[in-house]
């Protein structure tokens, strides 16, 4: 794919054209860009396999890699009970510590002398066990994973190490500002009762058993919801080939399971939640409520709203708190898609001493989206240029290939998204954007919750008048 | 490193003797066919000094222009630390012919990115765009390397320190163990040493930079003649280097910079210290001085770190996360500057153990290693993931442009990665045994951090001195 280019006509081709061009050039004048390149949307091949699971394969040459995923869909939302969160991270994990044929040092150093290394997570909506390997070393790993996740033993005692390491990692989190923000905000938009709102706790950590692992891993684990994603220095038939031989022992079962979410409570009027965390010398924000789920018709709409509020380095929010206030090192805002009720979220790090200048201005940003300042011609030709320029990053390696081609499945979007893609975004209006921030950004019904130095913070918040403030503890809970 | 704006760090940014990771076999050595590690590129130097390294690659219809600067934080000076990085905020205010926030509007609002990035020995900045936005990237690179003194004002000045103060609070002060890395180069080197403070610098000092300090540094650093302009991406070579010439070739050649040596560090004895942190739970940094990046013993020390710590059968790992179960975690690993290096060792206790006890099992671990050398299958696995590591990486124009720039920059040959490489493959159990002999002595930092108020928990509590939250430190080792 590449060659090696002559020096000395490269050095001669410089010195010839130096002077003359830099005497006459206008540098006030911004070069005009050629025409947009084409954007080359990979094709892949959509099968089953024998036992019922999808197969997708993107042939990529060019390089000998090839990149692996098993992704199931439904996930810790779908899947845990209220009692035994953590018991998902809990089986993947066990899924190192050993199989049938091989212990858990056999098999480590066996992935370790390939070099390469097999993934394991289950996500709130979704999971996925996966690899990226060279294409001599793919069918070794594959073997390896088939074996993971066909044959694991969960020997009890490595439960218990990671058990304890887990609590370790729990404590270590509950000391960052960040994690306490997150974790409060999701309890204040979707209360405890909704997988939302839910979180591990210590409580989790230690509840959960061996049995549950063996139980969790037998029931989710399942063909009938599994989409195997290949993509690389392979075509179908070879990809279909390798995954049947060593995954023949994966027997028909399961579905996809439904995404039904309990009600989520009913919106409050707009309040700041107030975590204390004594001598911060940042105040971190989470400002938002329940956004729509990812198959809204208003997604695109929204990607145009949020890319001009918050959602790039010149975003208003970003140029506001940031860059012309200095109050922050970085703000941004965005929805987090899903089949259920994901958030809307605004925030950053703001210092102490500005927590309440800096709340001000998140407030006149949204209440400026919502019109107060209204969108200018250059914001949505910006937004529309990077929405569509941005597509080729989803398609530079395997596994971003990967990625973007099983999450049109997952999420149920048709095939041809992407061919259609840029009229999609080009076709949104100011007054789409217009009509879906005062639609999802409900300024009347706003969560804003800041962690920080309550004894220097409360007063001045207070004396903003922009919205009555309860205090809240670590986990959320009123004082 | 400190990055203007919140991203994940590039994989490869810095040298990749650091990265430690493996290929592949099973019982079936060497005659496997590999990969061939290359990345094609051509190199020239323009008339001003400024070098030019471009690669073609037309996989995906996007380029990365990276633009490395020979300058960072060990240029600076007692009372003005933090100012390289401070510099690199400057850089995105906007210069003489382009204003404040263009750059922005034609890089990331164009479906692109844009950022900068200092560490101790340079500062470097990239945009990555689609490829017809290639001369516009280039534009802007040339009239802020050119005419950014231009448009430099105080109040610009004061935004950006605002900010960059901001990010030492998010990433340093208000992160538990977040000074642990400014309190181990203090107490490595000693006080002046241009690796003794750290990138971001001291509140107090960015309050001292002035806008005479930024004009003559620019003038100074930001010069053709000490700078690296690499291309990758779907480029047409031809017409990029007629805009390369058209925009940088008017750009003035700099005055010579003269670089003083600098020296690696020897500590005679060892330094124990305890800080008291917001933390929860205490953890143990030990650290030892070793070399840089152009010393032979970094490949070694490499792949050293990667026989203590990388995977489950490593040394410190199998035997305190697995066997006695006495930690939760452990690492040990070399870093490497372009002058100094030090390698160091984390680890995180379980509960029940104490950091007293898990220095001295850890200590005797590094003891064994150091009389019996590692074995072959040990050399192996710390080398068997390199080649996947490579190819894997050669999906990124910018991850290329990085290896070629630092290539270029530290050993004068942007192939250099190959070097690297090989050199590491090559590393014998001999090499290990002897490096480990050779640096992991007496002469190291041991500091304990530790919860507020419970100074007992460190290891060895009664021989470690309490380091304070204020404290100016600089009182580190000798220099060879």
């Amino acid at each position: 794919m590449r060659r090696h280019l002559s020096l000395a006509c490269a050095l001669l081709l410089t010195l010839a054209t130096a002077a003359p061009i830099a005497q006459q050039l206008d540098r006030k004048k911004a070069p005009t860009p050629s025409r947009i390149p084409e954007l080359r949307v990979p094709t892949w091949t959509s099968g089953k396999l024998s036992n019922g699971a999808q197969l997708l394969v993107a042939e990529r040459r060019g390089l000998p890699l090839i990149s692996f995923t098993i992704s199931f869909v439904g996930g810790t939302n779908q899947f845990e009970t209220p009692d035994k969160l953590g018991v998902a991270a809990f089986t993947t994990a066990m899924m190192r510590e050993g199989t049938r044929t091989r212990d858990a040092e056999a098999l480590a150093l066996a992935l370790q002398m390939l070099g390469t290394n097999v993934g394991a997570g289950v996500g709130d909506e979704s999971g996925s066990v996966s690899f990226l390997a060279t294409t001599e070393t793919f069918a070794p790993t594959l073997e390896i994973l088939a074996d993971m996740l066909l044959n694991p033993t969960f020997p009890a005692p490595a439960l218990e190490r990671l058990r304890a390491q887990r609590l370790i990692a729990l404590a270590q989190q509950n000391a960052q500002p960040g994690f306490i923000g997150d974790r409060v905000f999701s309890r204040v938009l979707y209360g405890t009762a909704h997988p939302f709102g839910q979180t591990v706790d210590e409580s989790s950590i230690k509840a959960a058993t061996r049995d549950d692992v063996a139980a969790f891993h037998k029931a989710y684990f399942q063909p009938g919801r599994a989409i195997v994603t290949v993509v690389g220095d392979i075509d179908t038939a070879g990809a279909k080939a390798a995954v049947e031989k060593v995954l023949s022992g994966w027997t028909a079962g399961g579905a996809k399971p439904p995404f039904t979410y309990p009600a989520i409570p009913e919106a409050r009027a707009t309040a700041i939640y107030l975590v204390d965390k004594p001598g911060a010398k940042q105040s971190v924000f989470n400002i938002g409520l329940p956004g729509p789920p990812r198959n809204t018709p208003d997604y695109m709409a929204l990607q145009v709203m949020n890319f001009i509020l918050g959602g790039h380095f010149q975003s208003r929010l970003n140029a506001n708190i940031r860059e012309e206030k200095g109050y922050s090192y970085g703000v941004n805002s965005g929805f987090s898609y899903g089949k259920g009720p994901g958030p809307f979220r605004a925030g950053g790090d703001v210092v102490s001493e500005k927590t309440d200048a800096g709340l001000v201005e998140f407030m006149k940003e949204l209440r400026g989206i919502h019109g107060g300042r209204p969108i200018t011609d250059e914001e949505m030709q910006t937004a529309r240029e990077t929405l569509i320029q941005r597509l080729p990053s989803q398609f530079s390696s395997v596994t971003a290939i990967g990625s973007t081609i099983t999450n049109l499945y997952v999420q149920d979007l048709p095939p041809d998204y992407y061919q259609n893609y840029a009229k999609a975004v080009s076709a949104i209006t100011k007054d789409d954007v217009l009509r879906v921030a005062k639609k999802y950004v409900d300024l009347d019904h706003l969560n804003i919750v800041i962690v920080g130095d309550r004894k220097s913070i409360e007063g001045p918040l207070k004396a903003t008048g922009i919205a009555p403030i309860v205090v809240l503890d670590a986990d959320g809970v009123q004082k | 490193m400190n990055t203007r704006f919140r991203l994940p760090l590039i994989a490869l940014m810095g040298l990749a003797l650091t990265v430690a990771t493996p290929q592949a076999q099973q019982a079936k050595p060497a005659a496997r066919t590999s990969t061939p590690i290359n990345i094609p590129f051509e190199q020239y130097t323009l008339p001003n000094g400024l070098r030019v390294i471009l690669s073609q690659d037309k996989a995906t219809p996007t380029v990365a222009v990276n633009l490395w600067y020979h300058v960072g934080s060990k240029n600076e000076e007692a009372g003005r630390t933090g100012f390289a990085h401070l510099f690199e905020h400057v850089m995105f205010t906007g210069s003489g012919n382009i204003p404040y926030g263009t750059h922005d509007k034609l890089t990331n609002g164009v479906g692109g990115s844009n950022n900068g990035t200092t560490d101790n020995d340079r500062t470097l900045y990239y945009e990555t765009v689609p490829a017809n936005y290639l001369e516009t990237a280039i534009w802007l690179e040339a009239d802020r390397m050119g005419y950014l003194l231009d448009a430099l004002d105080i109040a610009k000045l004061n935004a950006q320190r605002d900010i960059v103060k901001n990010e030492r609070r998010q990433r340093v002060d208000n992160q538990p163990y977040g000074r642990v890395g400014e309190i181990l180069s203090a107490s490595m080197y000693p006080q002046g040493h241009p690796y003794s403070w750290s990138v971001i610098g001291s509140m107090e000092d960015l309050s001292a930079a002035s806008e005479e300090d930024v004009k003559s540094f620019f003038r100074l650093y930001y010069a053709p003649n000490n700078a690296i302009l690499t291309i990758v991406g779907d480029i047409d070579p031809a017409r990029t280097k007629q805009w390369i010439t058209k925009y940088f070739s008017g750009v003035e050649r700099g005055k010579a910079i003269t670089r003083p040596g600098i020296e690696p560090v020897n500590l005679s004895t060892e330094k124990r210290l305890v800080y008291e942190d917001k933390v929860p739970l205490p953890r143990l940094h030990v650290q030892w001085p070793t070399v840089g990046a152009r010393h032979p013993d970094v490949f070694a020390l490499s792949v050293l770190g990667s026989v203590l710590s990388s995977g489950r059968t490593a040394r410190l790992t199998k035997a305190l996360v697995y066997d006695k179960q006495a930690a939760a975690s452990i690492g040990a690993f070399q870093s490497t500057s372009e002058d100094v290096g030090e390698f160091s060792l984390t680890v995180t206790p379980r509960a029940g153990s104490t950091l007293t006890s898990l220095e001295q099992e850890a200590d005797a671990i590094i003891e064994k290693l150091k009389a019996e050398g590692p074995t072959t299958q040990e050399l192996q696995l710390a080398t068997a993931s390199q080649e996947l590591q490579f190819v894997s990486g050669l999906q990124s124009n910018l991850g290329k442009s990085n290896q070629l720039a630092d290539g270029a920059g530290y050993q004068n040959n942007p192939a250099y990665y190959r070097t690297a490489y090989d050199a590491r493959r090559a590393v014998t159990p001999g090499d290990v045994k002897r490096v480990a002999g050779k640096y992991l002595t007496k002469g190291r930092v041991v500091l304990s951090v530790v919860p507020e108020g419970k100074p007992e928990l460190a290891a060895k509590p009664e021989a470690s001195q309490k380091v304070g939250p204020a404290d100016k430190l600089g009182s580190g080792g000798e220099v060879n």
